[in-house]
């Protein structure tokens, strides 16, 4: 684990109750990957299931925590980004609470501060939601 | 190396699938922007595109002086003959 649950809030602009993530668990320059449990009080839980909006905004944090944290590695501030895009969604599951979701997003383009990434997270190997999203990271 | 009518006929192909305009429409010196109405976001389509089917990267810096389609090719032959 790279960073706590506390250490991954402190890095990502999304505060209680939006916050999707719990830790960053790996980055490195072409990939990022994070855990996150599913919580009977999250926001988004109803009828014993996590609903998507979690699920997409857990890829979205995914992407934030780890484009923070290379930045505050840098010795910089942390990078803030937006999503622009989301496109190929697909929800293959949703997960129920006590699940342990694992999360990677992967950068697959770059043009300037655009981010083409495909991110997909899984429960034991099973997978939830995949897509890809344009990220414009603020410069 | 492709010849210019090669590069004419691909780039044709994939930005009539891509951004879901008619080819006619893909004139030599219609405005590259305004035909496939692009905007920022679209550009890393553009990117994605261009690196499948050509094998070659472009940068921000690559479009500065492309206005027309007849630029464009001009970029994909300069880009393909200095792989």
């Amino acid at each position: 684990m790279l960073l706590t649950k506390e250490e991954t809030a402190d890095i990502i602009p999304q505060k209680t109750p939006f916050v999707m993530i719990d830790s960053l668990l790996a980055v490195d320059e072409m990939s990022f990957t994070s855990s996150f449990i599913v919580d009977e009080k999250n926001i988004f839980y109803k009828d014993g299931e996590l609903k998507e909006p979690a699920l997409i905004e857990n890829i979205a944090q995914t992407v934030a925590a780890g484009f923070s944290y290379i930045g505050q590695q840098d010795g910089g501030e942390p990078k803030i980004g937006f999503i622009g895009a989301i496109s190929k969604l697909k929800i293959h599951k949703l997960p129920n609470v006590g699940d342990e979701i694992t999360t990677t997003v992967t950068q697959q383009h770059k043009f300037e501060n655009i981010y083409l990434i495909k991110g997909e997270n899984h429960v034991n190997g099973s997978p939830l939601v995949e897509c890809e999203m344009k990220i414009v990271v603020q410069v | 190396m492709a010849s210019r009518e090669e590069i004419i006929s691909t780039v044709k192909e994939f930005l009539s699938e891509e951004f879901e305009v008619e080819k006619s429409t893909i004139e030599p010196e219609a405005n590259l922007q305004e035909t496939l109405d692009l905007d920022s976001l679209d550009y890393v389509d553009l990117v994605v595109v261009i690196e499948e089917n050509f094998g070659f990267k472009v940068t921000g810096e690559d479009f500065v002086d492309i206005v027309t389609f007849n630029d464009f090719y001009g970029l994909v032959e300069k880009k393909l003959a200095e792989k």
